[in-house]
């Protein structure tokens, strides 16, 4: 029971105004970008209407942005969740409480980093002739060379590995954490009737998890979006186009190759349509 | 409970165990070695881990203008965003807690969905805004872009921190005679504290390691710490790969700082889940 007060008006209203301004502007003024034809280099401009997505559709390096942009979702995503619950599991049956905390310590660690410092420490590593990474197939082949980053095959998860590196190690402390809050009976009654470890993992704990590991999967799904620092910093999305997801092409056709802003205004104007479809509808699924 | 014996299967879970915590840090454990080494020690094909250390690349990266000019610009838009975050973010935060509307749930869903939008998508068209007002490449730009991402994150992160302040103490304050603001300042604020430096914690990490935004919005002035690093690692393969690895270190090293805070704040979120 509460008094009438002027608090939820006097906190809320600026707060939202605020971040509508915020978020508006910029999402509105993109679509409008996205219509007209400016570019960096000129100051006039003209309403072209429609005729940047017509071109985008016919421009094949952006159909391959949006394969690989595929890709890349799918790649980190199954991975992370692969590796999360592994180490998750591992940690929850083979670590005593000290050895938790310590495991929990070192895995938040490469998430914490600056996905540039990630991408720049690995980048290093799988240096063909310096890096550490390489080293043991340099030393088991007797000096021959592996570039994985710039072979076309490979680069991509190359490159995935350093944000599984960053978010799997991250999300099994999470799995972890689930895991223990999780009542000990289900799994006591499953030991009583001789499951194996694995099996009580597969049949009983990891079930009754199922919706918190669908809300991570989910956060997973978004941050795998924000891939361009990585792919920025290790590959500059090539070899040729291997690793060029939108918002690389989207960055490169705005400022590095052209210029031309409108262009790729409207390429992320298509992208966040994409995204924002897509993730309001899995976010209220995931809440029914 | 049936004890079990040590079987090869825990060993083994054990060992794997090992490695993941050996990759987790041996990475970062080596760059920082390696910014300590001279350029001879770094480029060799065998890996070494004896050498004579040296603080050349450290005093090399602190004594460049670009590198503080960088640690200046992020410091300020940081420490100015996150601010702006915690006055805008935590009231707000409050009230969606506290007083539940038919509009709680609808606010909650639109301070999310503020993370769908693709970075580039707000870049670009702010870029075009920021040079349209001749604030393009400035301070006051950044720290505005920045606090959309701040405020909504501290306070995505607070409403569940302020739920979590037992209401008992708070309808106690009231029958006392506190107003409702005296309530949040004297009681909800403080109660909920750790999980809030949590929150805040978090937000900083977060805009520390931008860059794609960071990197559309600036030009010389305004370059962040991750933008003059980056830029050092383009510079091809004759530069001094010491001095880049020095560069990386200073990068990360105020977010570990928090690894202790933001472990906390972890745990503390499952701990009530589990009550």
């Amino acid at each position: 029971m509460r008094r009438r007060s002027s608090l939820p008006v006097t906190f809320l209203v600026p707060t939202l105004a605020i971040l509508l301004v915020l978020s508006m502007v910029p999402t509105l003024y993109a679509i409008v970008i996205a219509l007209q034809n400016r570019e960096l280099s000129t100051t006039g401009y003209s309403w072209v209407w429609f005729s940047n997505f017509a071109d985008l559709f016919l421009d094949r390096r952006f159909l391959n942005a949006v394969w690989v942009s595929v890709k890349w979702e799918i790649v980190t995503v199954v991975a992370t969740m692969v590796v999360a619950i592994g180490l998750g599991v591992l940690i929850f049956e083979a670590a005593g409480p000290r050895l938790r905390n310590f495991y929990c310590l070192l895995f938040i660690i490469p998430v914490l980093l600056p996905r540039v410092s990630a991408a720049f420490v690995w980048k290093f590593a799988y240096h063909p002739l310096y890096g550490i990474a390489t080293y043991p197939y340099r030393l088991i082949t007797g000096g021959l060379i592996f570039d994985p980053l710039s072979k076309p095959g490979t680069a991509l998860f190359a490159v995935a590995s350093v944000d599984v590196w960053q978010w799997g190690l991250f999300f099994a402390v999470i799995v972890l954490k689930l895991l223990e809050t999780l009542p000990p009976q289900p799994i006591e009654a499953a030991r009583l009737d001789h499951a194996k470890r694995w099996q009580i993992h597969a049949y009983v704990t990891l079930p009754m998890l199922k919706a918190p590991l669908i809300s991570l999967m989910f956060v997973k799904m978004i941050e795998s979006l924000r891939s361009f620092d990585l792919i920025y910093v290790m590959t500059r999305g090539g070899p040729g186009v291997a690793t060029e997801t939108l918002d690389m092409y989207a960055f490169s056709q705005g400022f590095i190759e052209s210029g031309k802003v409108s262009y790729a205004s409207a390429m992320a104007v298509l992208m966040m349509i994409a995204t924002v479809i897509t993730f309001t509808m899995l976010w209220k699924r995931v809440q029914a | 409970m049936r004890p079990y014996p040590i079987r090869p299967g825990r060993l083994i879970a054990k060992a794997i165990l090992a490695l993941a915590g050996f990759l987790a840090v041996f990475p970062l454990v080596w760059t920082a070695l390696n910014a300590l080494k001279n350029n001879v020690d770094i480029i060799t094909r065998e890996p070494k881990v004896i050498f004579t250390p040296t603080l050349a690349n450290i005093s090399y990266i602190l004594g460049r203008d670009s590198v503080l000019t960088g640690l200046y610009n992020s410091a300020v838009a940081c420490g100015a965003a996150v601010l702006i975050g915690i006055v805008l973010g935590l009231p707000a935060a409050y009230a969606v807690a506290r007083y539940p509307n038919r509009f709680a749930g609808d606010i909650q869903f639109f301070v999310l969905s503020l993370r769908f939008l693709p970075p580039v998508a707000v870049a670009i068209p702010l870029m075009v805004i920021w040079l349209q007002l001749g604030l393009y490449d400035t301070l006051p730009a950044l720290i505005v872009t920045y606090s959309l991402l701040t405020i909504s994150v501290i306070m995505w992160l607070a409403i569940p921190a302020f739920q979590g302040v037992p209401k008992e103490i708070e309808e106690a304050a009231l029958v006392d005679g506190y107003g409702a603001y005296a309530v949040f300042w004297r009681i909800a604020l403080p109660v909920a504290a750790r999980s809030l430096i949590g929150a805040i914690a978090f937000s900083f990490v977060l805009v520390w390691n931008e860059f794609l935004i960071a990197l559309m919005l600036s030009s010389s002035n305004a370059k962040t710490l991750p933008i003059v690093a980056s830029e050092l690692s383009q510079q091809g393969m004759n530069v001094p790969w010491g001095i880049l690895n020095a560069s990386v270190v200073l990068l990360s090293l105020p977010p570990l700082l928090f690894l202790g805070v933001l472990s906390g704040f972890l745990n503390s979120v499952f701990r009530q889940k589990k009550s």
